[in-house]
């Protein structure tokens, strides 16, 4: 069944004695493109993760991958939902060519095609033990066995976590140039803004457990702005600022971050003193990075 | 599953060829040394040991390795179903343990019956299949508490415990290793699910629970044996106080042959209760040790006694074969083969299972004598022929002979028979006054006109299956009359709480424990016990405790998320099971977070909430 959603969570809460991993969560991801799925760590992702595949149960609530309840997948649904993870777990006593026969095997729509496609990418040979490959290189053969299973949905949790800067673009390369998309929706979970921006449609931000932000990541980048305001003194008192995220105060210079203001927050600023103000746009990693440092654990007495 | 099953008999193919390896090189070295197919069972019991923990071994570390969140998402997110997933990984263990444990036995076994002269028997064929039953039943132990937690490993002790402790023998205790490994097939599967911490599910949660409880039980035993210790170490307990408790059976048990005996005279109003007494003091009592050895059983995997004897004349090891009930023989110096042995002339099979007897009275030289089934039989060393020599009564079994004073006696489950003198042609009977299982101590001394006998019945006056304790003295008269001399009712040394411990913390599961440990066990004639009445004061106390067990789960159950079936289920396991069931569903059934604690940590998440709005 083709519906509208690949993933669908109602009042999605799962609770770890008195902590909340996930608060009542209602996200519905629709069919088609590359979704990233940002947050600090702690925010609920690989909880959500593994609520969708089944192998954790929520305290409350429903959620439904491909259509179907995800504490009830049958073999034929996993078949549909590819996933790779950071560690790239695969059996490392086997051999690179018995790895891909026992995959062949098992998934109905393997393409070979598509495997040979992306593990071209790497210098990677049928012999070699899977032990033996570098950590790209695991990367890359993990990436190319989970494409090959011409999944509906594709999960790729922090797929690029620890690989140097060759092995990421390698990575990333295979991934864009394999057109997966025409065939599945991807949910890319990732630290990496720079990653994100370049293979994200939909910018999807958790926060300790609930949804924060879902859209594009240009229209979210666009929601904070960077104002440089020259405020003789101390300044506005923070807690008066409208929509702060971030200040910081260089070279006599107020650094604002903030969060869906208008031109009127130059208005704001120069009745609070300023001489001059200055607005910019900036990177969607700082946009990102200040909006989850906003509300970041401090001790009480912070 | 095909795919799985290669992959992991791929994994572990270096350790299975190495292990395999060495545990050949090692029977084979042992089997130069030793004939292993007749070691006693406490030999084969070891070894069995060794197997169970190499399977054990391979259950942590196989489901270990997947263990860990991604390693476990990656193993079961797969177009095949947990079942099948589970089926490859044990089978490819299950394979390497055949190849490690079963394979070596069977080529030794192979290498002994064609090389040898040695007996090998189809019980023999039967070790590897027990070997491999035995470490595959660890196996899936190690697999099942490596997925469950520490928690549910409490479950897995007693099913391991059966094997050690079933009273079971030969195909019956194969039958035991079968139900063994199909349980903890069923304990697997039902863990091998995507979600480890989901707990225990239908069939699953049934056949979690029975031994959960057993477990359970088990580990009141272990905590009982430990305030044992304590008493023991503060000095009052009966075994180790300075004096045994006066009119106890401690204090007969511990005192010399003869000091027994004349204990047994005391307040006798026997008008020959002197005369008997000086009897006594100017005897050398002759003992019978006990408790005995079990009886040989035919196909027994292992040997509860040993069924070969030596001809040191001709430097000739006789051995039994289960098979053809004779008697075979090789050469203690080559191992050549010395010919088969049956009974009379033309060497007809033995009727029952032959082991040796204890003693060679009154037979010419160093002629042998055998035990089978309710007869005697003497190998002549002259002649090189088996007879029998000694009947008891229809339905006994002969088990031990030796010699008081010039007289020769044998010793049945049930009877000591006394023959005066050679030839053996009149006998006195001896019934014995109480159940062999409970029998302790016995002693036998001759009397110008007949014999005494002195017996303690107290083998098992510390468990509920023992009788009263008590020690009688019988004398047997030359014309066969048997007279009571005195009885008299020994105390129990150990308080009745400590007596019916097994009993009282949970009845039913009490008799589950025994019924499992008797399954395919036929009685055997050393087991028999008179029990002695229960005190009343037991069965209150153990209705008290299933009252409170019950009374208890529903107020539990009531604070979770079970149906309504479930929680009359627990309710009223807790009732028949008692504390055992209890504490099994405190480990199983989660309860749910008390009322305060959800208002508290939602009004704490809704503060965050708020503040999140807030900022934007």
């Amino acid at each position: 069944m083709q519906g509208e959603f690949v993933i669908e969570t109602r009042g999605l809460t799962r609770r770890y004695g008195r902590k909340l991993a996930l608060d009542r969560l209602d996200l519905a991801i629709p069919r088609g493109r590359i979704h990233a799925i940002v947050g600090a760590n702690g925010a609920g992702k690989s909880t959500l993760f593994r609520i969708l595949l089944g192998f954790l149960a929520p305290t409350s609530g429903e959620s439904r991958i491909l259509g179907h309840d995800s504490q009830r997948l049958t073999p034929e649904d996993r078949g549909r939902i590819g996933f790779v993870n950071e560690e790239h777990t695969l059996p490392r006593w086997m051999r690179v060519s018995q790895v891909t026969a026992m995959q062949r095997h098992q998934y109905a729509r393997w393409s070979q095609r598509l495997f040979d496609e992306v593990i071209g990418h790497y210098h990677v040979l049928p012999e070699q033990k899977v032990g033996e490959l570098s950590r790209g290189e695991r990367a890359g053969f993990n990436l190319a066995l989970a494409l090959a299973q011409s999944p509906e949905l594709l999960v790729l949790d922090e797929p690029t976590l620890g690989l140097d800067v060759v092995a990421k673009r390698a990575f990333l390369e295979s991934l864009l140039y394999s057109n997966v998309t025409e065939q599945c929706t991807v949910i890319y979970c990732s630290h990496q803004m720079e990653e994100v921006e370049r293979v994200a449609d939909n910018l999807i931000i958790l926060e300790r457990g609930q949804l924060k932000n879902m859209s594009a990541p240009d229209d979210f980048r666009a929601r904070v702005t960077h104002w440089v305001a020259d405020v003789p003194f101390k300044g506005p008192d923070p807690r008066t600022v409208p929509g702060l995220l971030e200040v910081q105060r260089l070279d006599g210079l107020h650094h604002y971050l903030v969060l869906d203001q208008s031109a009127d927050f130059e208005a704001f600023l120069r009745a609070s003193g300023a001489r001059s103000v200055q607005s910019m746009p900036v990177t969607l990693d700082r946009a990102v990075n200040a909006f989850l440092a906003k509300n970041h654990a401090a001790p009480a007495a912070a | 599953m095909r795919d799985l099953f290669k992959s992991e008999a791929l994994r572990f193919r270096g350790w299975t060829a190495a292990l395999a390896g060495v545990h050949l090189i090692v029977l084979a070295f042992l089997t130069r040394m030793e004939d292993l197919a007749q070691q006693r069972i406490f030999v084969h019991t070891a070894f069995a040991g060794l197997y169970a923990l190499i399977g054990l071994l391979l259950g942590l570390f196989q489901m270990g390795g997947y263990r860990k969140s991604s390693q476990w998402l990656n193993l079961l997110h797969r177009p095949l179903s947990r079942h099948r997933i589970a089926l490859a990984l044990v089978s490819a263990g299950v394979l390497q343990l055949a190849v490690v444990v079963a394979l070596p036995i069977l080529l030794v076994a192979i290498l002994q019956e064609t090389t040898t002269a040695r007996v090998v028997d189809l019980r023999h064929w039967m070790l590897p299949v027990s070997a491999l039953l035995v470490s595959s039943c660890a196996y899936l132990a190690g697999a099942f508490c490596t997925l469950r937690g520490p928690v549910y490993a409490i479950a897995a002790l007693p099913l391991l415990w059966w094997l050690a402790l079933s009273n079971a023998y030969g195909f019956g205790m194969l039958a035991v290793e079968l139900i063994v490994f199909a349980w903890f097939m069923v304990l697997l599967l039902d863990a091998f699910r995507p979600d480890l911490s989901a707990p225990p599910r239908g069939a699953g949660a049934l056949a979690t629970a029975l031994p959960l409880q057993l477990g359970v039980h088990a580990l009141i035993m272990v905590f009982f044996v430990g305030l044992e210790l304590v008493w023991i170490a503060q000095g009052s307990h009966p075994n180790n106080t300075a004096t045994p408790p006066a009119g106890g059976h401690n204090e007969v048990e511990n005192a010399d042959p003869r000091d027994r005996m004349l204990a047994g005279l005391k307040d006798s109003r026997h008008p020959d209760t002197q005369l008997l007494r000086e009897q006594i003091r100017k005897s050398e009592p002759r003992t019978i040790p006990l408790p005995l050895p079990r009886l040989p059983q035919r196909n027994e995997l292992s040997n509860f006694r040993l069924l070969e004897f030596n001809d040191p004349g001709r430097g000739v090891r006789w051995v039994f074969s289960h098979d053809d009930m004779r008697l075979h023989g090789h050469r203690l110096a080559d191992g050549r083969d010395r010919g088969i042995l049956g009974v009379g002339a033309d060497g007809a099979a033995f009727p029952a299972l032959a082991a040796p007897a204890w003693a060679r009275p009154g037979t010419a030289g160093e002629d042998l004598l055998l035990t089978a089934g309710d007869t005697l039989y003497q190998f002549a060393l002259e002649s090189q022929q088996v007879m029998p020599r000694v009947r008891v009564d229809a339905g006994e079994v002969a088990m031990a002979a030796l010699l008081v004073g010039q007289s020769f006696a044998v010793m049945s489950d049930r009877a000591i028979y006394f023959y005066p003198g050679r030839p053996l042609a009149s006998k006195v009977r001896l019934p014995m006054p109480g159940q062999v299982g409970d029998l302790r101590n016995l002693e036998l001394i001759d009397l110008d006109d007949g014999y005494l006998a002195a017996f303690v019945y107290s083998s098992r006056s510390h468990t509920p299956a023992g009788t009263a304790p008590f020690q009688i003295l019988l004398r047997a008269h030359g014309d066969g009359r048997i007279e009571t001399i005195h009885r008299r009712a020994l105390r129990f040394d150990y308080p009745v709480l400590y007596r019916y411990r097994a009993w009282w913390i949970s009845p039913a599961l009490y008799t589950v424990r025994d019924a499992a440990l008797d399954l395919f066990a036929p009685a055997l004639p050393l087991d028999a016990t008179d029990p002695a009445p229960m005190p009343r004061s037991i069965p209150w106390l153990a209705a008290v405790l299933s009252l409170l067990s019950l009374a208890v789960a529903v107020w539990r159950t009531a604070g979770t998320t079970l149906s309504a079936t479930s929680r009359l289920a627990w309710t009223a396991g807790c009732g028949l099971f008692g504390l055992p069931a209890l504490a099994s569903l405190w480990l199983m059934v989660p309860a749910q977070p008390v009322a305060w604690v959800s208002r508290w940590a939602r009004s704490g998440a809704g503060n965050v909430s708020r503040e999140a709005s807030a900022s934007r």
